[in-house]
């Protein structure tokens, strides 16, 4: 077990660590100690893409969980289809990002995409809207589309919790006299609560890592508008070809995923849960 | 039985040994345009009747997207397992060492294979002096038009606009409420860099200074000067909207579909518009792309045929590049694929002459500049810096000046890094 560990984990983590130490260019390299990430920690174009990692991520977490949740209370309502629907909405989950990011990349094409015809026939706008050659709706764009692929997987987590919620509860809310909206706030929220904490955890974590939608869709542009750290670290990496310095955003990248990782297992430990 | 055993041993031993000496050498291929349909029927051509003349030697395509040719290219080189025979950013590939010097194999070749590349297209696959590339083919570049949509707008396919005056009045004459007189390129790769390469020179102006280790984008005013032109035809409405997001594939299906009705592209474009569009057929013509100097230079990409460094079979990879860049493969990627020759023993080619628009091209291309431009880290800045650079002045023209002297200093500091 540990060797297997040491082979898929420890060996490539600190193979990673060791090139961020290392002045890379093509198959030659020279030991450097800290410069690389003196150089990424001192270059504008890290922390603007932090910037855009931070936002892009808040914006569809939150998206993510607000619709998942409402999907899933719409479900749970449903008394017919209520398996087709689930199967249904899953589909966009169940698509490979870069295939999903394909398709939409397509859809949403200024000239010739389906997303203008239709608005257009519908006389919503009178010309093309470049969805994706200006900052903000570039932006707008990609964190649609990764809302479009994320809700599926809360919806589904949420589907689960209020399954578990006792249907008594409800019956003893309804007859102190409460409504819709009070059932939801004192019945639902608070017993999903651990729930949509361990959710929101896990969706920060595969958010702000999340590298495909927004690599196929805009590369990082326009101007470095949707330029999350994953996309910086594949433009230096491959574009760049300066390994030395990717590796370094890679390592710090591991460190954001691994401080909101460490939250989420303190949260879910088996001690806290038993309390 | 048991003195049966060394016996089947050594005849299994035989076996697999003769099995394993009649497998053939594999060598891989990798450019990026073994995906574009134009070109398939060539190079299926070419590996068929190679491997026919060759049977110890068996060629397999790497079948990879435009825009992950380099990155997967790098990856494969990087572990040292990178396709034998490629063509990729030639000088950056060599600083990187991930190509082989080839001047082993081609001092040993006859004289007369060797004349049959100037020196000056030579100079294009060289590295430090060493030759790492055999040029296969180029694409000149020039203005495509829309003859139809020329003639509909009252204008005279016979007189194509000269300097950058003419061009603004022609237009201004070909843009309506749905259609455009062209598109700029804003698309996150160096073909955005290209065309803008070509219009600073239009201008007298220089990107570089000659030993590429300053960056005059801004520095050099006709540069700038062209550039605003250039970047500002969107903003005087006679290019199509959404540049940020427009490169060779969204351009040419621009001009398929007559939404645009002139285009700075090469001899290439003529077949994918074709391709995209039959009816465009016949229906393009050529001129050299206007100027406000003269004798500006237009621009050729050269396309050499490279072996990597860990390539296992040099000389059946060497083989393999001089077959497929013999006369017949030559004419048969500038009929089918629209590619024009490298060669200058080809241009008295009947083949060649007989089409009208190659030999233009071929005319234009007699006062160009080599692209990619020599510099190790010029598939990174090409694709990404000059590019950004590009977006940004398109979202915020007012700041053009500024943007692009920040870009003279962030590429000026790179190139000196190198």
């Amino acid at each position: 077990m540990f060797l297997f560990l040491c082979a898929v984990v420890l060996f490539p983590l600190a193979h990673a660590f060791w090139t961020s130490l290392l002045r890379v260019r093509g198959l030659s390299s020279r030991f450097v100690g800290a410069e690389n990430y003196q150089h990424v920690l001192t270059d504008d174009a890290f922390w603007h893409s932090l910037g855009v990692s931070l936002t892009f991520t808040v914006a569809c977490v939150v998206l993510h969980i607000g619709i998942g949740l409402a999907m899933a209370l719409l479900i749970d309502e449903l008394r017919f289809a209520r398996t087709a629907l689930r199967i249904a909405f899953l589909t966009p989950w169940m698509v490979a990002p870069a295939v999903g990011a394909t398709i939409w990349l397509w859809l949403l094409e200024p000239q010739f995409g389906v997303v203008n015809y239709l608005l257009q026939a519908a006389g919503i706008v009178s010309g093309p809207i470049a969805w994706l050659g200006t900052p903000t709706l570039a932006f707008a764009s990609v964190a649609a589309v990764d809302v479009w692929r994320g809700v599926p997987f809360v919806m589904l987590l949420m589907l689960a919790g209020l399954a578990t919620i006792p249907r008594e509860q409800y019956e003893a809310a309804a007859i102190d006299g409460a409504g819709g909206w009070q059932r939801f706030r004192y019945v639902t929220l608070p017993n999903l609560r651990y729930l949509l904490i361990v959710a929101s955890t896990l969706d920060i974590i595969n958010t702000i890592r999340h590298y495909d939608i927004i690599g196929v869709m805009t590369a990082g542009g326009p101007a470095g508008a949707t330029e999350v750290l994953p996309v910086l670290l594949y433009n230096t990496a491959f574009r760049g070809n300066r390994f030395g310095e990717a590796a370094a955003i890679g390592v710090l990248l591991l460190l954001i995923v691994l401080a909101f990782s460490i939250f989420h297992i303190r949260l879910t430990r088996p001690d806290r849960g038993a309390r | 039985m048991r003195s049966l055993n060394p016996l089947a041993a050594a005849v299994i031993a035989c076996l697999a040994f003769s099995a394993s000496a009649q497998q053939p050498i594999v060598l891989q291929w990798q450019t990026a345009n073994l995906t574009e349909s134009q070109y398939e029927p060539v190079w299926k051509a070419t590996i068929a009747e190679f491997e026919k003349e060759n049977p110890g030697v068996r060629i397999e395509p790497v079948l990879v997207a435009r825009k992950d040719h380099w990155t997967k290219f790098v990856a494969a080189a990087q572990a040292k397992k990178a396709p034998c025979i490629v063509t990729v950013d030639l000088t950056t590939a060599a600083y990187n060492g991930y190509l082989m010097p080839l001047d082993k194999y081609w001092n040993a070749e006859p004289a007369e294979f060797r004349r049959a590349w100037s020196d000056a297209m030579l100079s294009a696959s060289k590295w430090k002096g060493q030759l790492y590339g055999l040029p296969i083919w180029g694409g000149t570049y020039a203005e495509i038009y829309n003859r139809d949509l020329v003639t509909k707008a009252g204008l005279d396919p016979a007189k194509p606009p000269k300097s950058w005056n003419d061009y603004m009045v022609w237009a201004k004459k070909l843009s309506g409420s749905d259609h455009w007189a062209t598109a700029v390129l804003g698309g996150k790769t160096d073909t955005t860099t290209r065309l803008l390469l070509m219009w600073i020179w239009s201008n007298g102006g220089e990107a570089f200074n000659a030993d590429m280790t300053e960056a005059t984008f801004a520095k050099n005013p006709k540069s700038l000067e062209a550039i605003k032109f250039y970047l500002g035809l969107v903003k005087d409405g006679v290019a199509a909207p959404a540049p940020t997001t427009t490169n060779y594939l969204e351009q040419t299906n621009l001009f398929a579909q007559q939404k645009i009705a002139t285009m700075r592209n090469a001899y290439w474009a003529l077949a994918k518009v074709s391709g995209d569009n039959p009816a465009m057929k016949g229906r393009m013509f050529v001129a050299p792309g206007p100027a406000n100097v003269p004798n500006a230079p237009t621009l050729t990409s050269v396309a050499a045929s490279s072996i990597s460094a860990s390539c296992p079979y040099p000389e059946q990879a060497w083989k393999f590049i001089k077959f497929d860049a013999g006369k017949k493969w030559t004419v048969e990627r500038a009929k089918v694929a629209n590619w024009m020759p490298t060669r200058n023993d080809m241009a008295d080619d009947p083949a060649i002459k007989s089409d009208p628009l190659l030999a233009q091209f071929v005319q234009i291309g007699n006062n160009a500049r080599s692209y990619p431009l020599p510099s190790p880290i010029w598939a990174e800045i090409a694709a990404n810096d000059i590019v950004d650079a590009v977006q940004k002045a398109l979202l915020a023209p007012e700041k053009t000046e500024e943007i692009f002297t920040d870009l003279d200093a962030r590429l000026t500091k790179k190139l000196k890094d190198v």
